[in-house]
């Protein structure tokens, strides 16, 4: 595990690296624009904690404000890690199965109000009879597939089956429907405004047939960053998860709104030919699913022409700029997934160390 | 940090909690033997690469395996202080390094561990050996030697030759010979791959010679292979990198006939959606997919069809029974070793399908 603590007020160009940096201005923007997007709105972002995995930045949007208050939380190990960091409102948009992690989803309600996203009537039973034996109550949401054709109910009916168990059982509440949705490619706004209310309106659907037999909806969940714009026009939509738009990915680069906030940084350590330089960030730390480049920022005419495990291939068609020792910035092209191969997060303002912070859910795929 | 729900030595290796990275110790000693029993009859060893698995205690089982150098490599300074800190006493640092702080930690590790460096460039011998006779330290260096890949080294020749003299001339510094890393890709043809191979290691060789008749002496030719025992074979390499052997994964598979894979991804079923499929609570994020998706163990019929940060989804024909039940198991092998446990703070140990230990994967994400 890597613990890498530089001084406060350190220059980047001094620190050691690959390390991983956050511009806290840049993050700050990123806050605000949430904060500001959600202010009037009765629609609130519940940030998906498995972008940022670090209770302190969750603590930071939260206080920025336009949040319900929570955060989502990809797994029971994530959720332990944002309740031992101080965060008492988690929505797991995910299914918990198996009796060790329902019984530690129990055992977390007593900290914390806990909600988890359902999508089967066995497993609706079973977190029914463990939070019953351990006195607490876990907040339901149904799960609807939309369009990724991933976990959740595939026809509304199905909804509206769970949401009368889940209504009926005890140990749980029935909150209400929750979907994710994605959209391929570099969408243009008219597309994702037309594409994203297309998505959520299933969701909609479940949740009208559900309040028809008489069971209120007090949570509809759904989107990511790239509908934050859109959630809040459409209504019925109470919260949205989104995660990538705090630290963004170049994966993301269409929603022009968010700054490019989390960078790797790395130091070229060999200059074997010209126009060509070695750095010493690989895709162990850059992630790199299936092939995925990282993008170089803030250096003209270079570009990132493949990536080893423990080193990148810079070139470019000119003389090469970087020389050996010289620092550069990339963007990861899967930031979530980047994240979850840090120990610290380094922030950064004005070029100067402002604080290190532990990512304390690095690792939590359990 | 990774938060698993740790159990019992003992439990049974299908109710470990998931995700988990599981090795099966009985495939893991054996892919040791088989590898370093070349290696203890040939005049070359192997040097352990140990960023493959990052656990100190898999490279203690190497080293002891015999056939070794007596040490191991790593890609990087933070790498080389954990191995050295869990005992480990002669470190080969592949990668160059360059800034003054790391130049200043290797230098210090030297007090503890054995350190060699690949070096290719005049400045960075000079470097060195300022930092080496200003702490007092000896540390040994060899060569990069860069024969056409996109990666760092010097090119072959004289420049390989006036690098060797700036080093044999340097304080502070032992010049030990020439490293030759090789970026073969292994889904090539295994003869194009060996004769490409061959081709490098020539190429080394003929350096070797040149700087030889220029009166240095050249203790170490060291390199990587497509098959570990391919050097263990070959007349005039005295050290072979390798490291995946160890734990084995799918994308060596073809290159490393006769080892088993000793290192799987136990993943859950947590939702049965429709017919015909299954979502799995392991994704990219607990595969580390960077090299290609992972690969399902002994079940033909069920198909990864897509892997997302958190979950991987599984499909399979109409009409076959799966009788897949929410909280079942399936097994994985991962694309690659490196990239895998690199995501993992725990490797759970098992044998005859019994959790025996549970061992620190010490350099997961150390870079630095």
């Amino acid at each position: 595990m890597e613990n890498y603590r530089p001084l406060i007020g350190t220059d980047i160009n001094d620190l050691e690296t690959p390390c991983l940096l956050i511009d806290m201005d840049l993050l700050e923007r990123n806050f605000q624009l949430i904060a500001d997007t959600y202010r009037d709105t009765e629609c609130k972002m519940r940030a998906h904690i498995k972008n940022l995995k670090s209770p302190i930045l969750a603590h930071m949007q939260i206080r920025a404000g336009g949040t319900v208050g929570g955060v989502c939380a990809a797994k029971v190990a994530e959720a332990e890690a944002m309740v031992e960091g101080g965060i008492d409102d988690i929505l797991i948009p995910n299914q918990v199965v198996t009796p060790d992690k329902v019984s530690r989803l129990c055992t977390l309600a007593k900290q914390a109000k806990m909600m988890v996203a359902a999508d089967n009537t066995d497993n609706l039973q079973a977190i029914s009879d463990t939070a019953s034996e351990m006195g607490v109550s876990i907040g339901v949401v149904i799960e609807v597939d939309t369009q990724m054709q991933r976990a959740g109910i595939r026809a509304v009916e199905q909804g509206v089956t769970l949401a009368k168990a889940a209504d009926s059982l005890p140990g749980i509440e029935f909150k209400g429907v929750m979907s994710h949705q994605t959209l391929p490619g570099m969408p243009d706004r008219e597309t994702r405004f037309i594409e994203g209310p297309r998505f959520i309106q299933k969701t909609l659907d479940v949740k009208e047939a559900i309040e028809a037999e008489g069971i209120p909806v007090e949570v509809v969940s759904a989107g990511e960053s790239w509908t934050y714009d859109i959630c809040p026009t459409i209504p019925g939509v109470t919260e949205v998860e989104g995660g990538t738009y705090a630290l963004m990915s170049h994966a993301y680069a269409y929603m022009e709104d968010f700054e490019f906030a989390g960078t790797v940084l790395g130091t070229v350590t060999s200059s074997p030919r010209p126009g060509l330089a070695i750095g010493d960030t690989g895709s162990r730390c850059l992630a790199s699913p299936s092939g995925v480049l990282p993008q170089i920022t803030g250096v003209d005419g270079v570009r990132v022409d493949s990536l080893g495990a423990n080193h990148i291939v810079l070139k470019s068609d000119g003389e090469m700029p970087l020389r050996v020792g010289e620092k550069f910035q990339l963007i990861s092209g899967q930031q979530d997934i980047m994240v979850n191969r840090w120990d610290q997060f380094i922030g950064v303002r004005n070029g100067k160390v402002e604080g290190v912070w532990d990512i304390t859910a690095r690792g939590c795929h359990n | 940090m990774e938060r698993p729900i740790l159990k019992p030595i003992g439990t049974l290796a299908e109710q470990l909690d998931t995700p988990a990275l599981v090795v099966d110790m009985d495939a893991l000693e054996s892919n040791i033997e088989k590898v370093h029993a070349a290696f203890r009859e040939s005049d070359a060893n192997i040097r352990p690469y140990v960023e493959s698995h990052r656990c100190p205690a898999i490279a203690h089982r190497q080293i002891a395996a015999g056939g070794t150098v007596g040490g191991i490599a790593v890609a990087s300074v933070g790498e080389a202080e954990v191995f050295a800190q869990n005992g480990i006493s002669d470190i080969l640092v592949i990668n160059e390094v360059v800034t003054a702080s790391k130049i200043n930690r290797l230098c210090a590790l030297a007090r503890q561990s054995v350190i060699t460096i690949a070096v290719d460039s005049t400045a960075n011998v000079h470097n060195f050996s300022e930092a080496a006779h200003r702490i007092g330290v000896k540390l040994n260096a060899v060569v990069d030697l860069n024969t056409g890949q996109e990666r760092s080294g010097v090119a072959p020749g004289q420049p390989a030759l006036d690098l060797a003299c700036s080093i044999v001339q340097a304080d502070g510094l032992n010049f030990s010979g020439l490293m030759n890393l090789g970026d073969e890709n292994l889904n090539d043809d295994a003869d194009e791959l060996s004769a490409r191979w061959r081709g490098r290691i020539q190429e080394t060789l003929n350096t070797k010679q040149l700087l030889e008749q220029n009166g240095i002496e050249v203790g170490a030719v060291c390199v990587n292979a497509p098959h570990p025992n391919l050097g263990a074979e070959t007349s005039g390499v005295t050290e072979v990198l390798s490291g995946a052997y160890a734990l084995m994964d799918h994308r060596h598979g073809a290159a490393l006939p006769g080892l088993e894979q000793a290192a799987k991804v136990l993943a859950s079923v947590t939702s049965l959606p429709e017919p015909c499929t299954a979502i799995l609570d392991t994704g990219r994020k607990a595969m580390g997919d960077d090299y290609g998706f992972p690969v399902i163990d002994d079940n033909d019929e069920l198909q990864i069809v897509s892997m997302s940060a958190e979950h991987g989804k599984l499909q399979w024909d109409e009409g076959q029974d799966m009788s897949l039940a929410l909280g079942d198991k399936i097994w994985f092998t991962p694309m690659d070793i490196g990239a895998c446990v690199n995501v993992y703070d725990y490797i759970q140990a098992v044998r005859d399908g019994k959790l025996e230990a549970i061992l620190s994967v010490a350099a997961r994400g150390i870079y630095r």
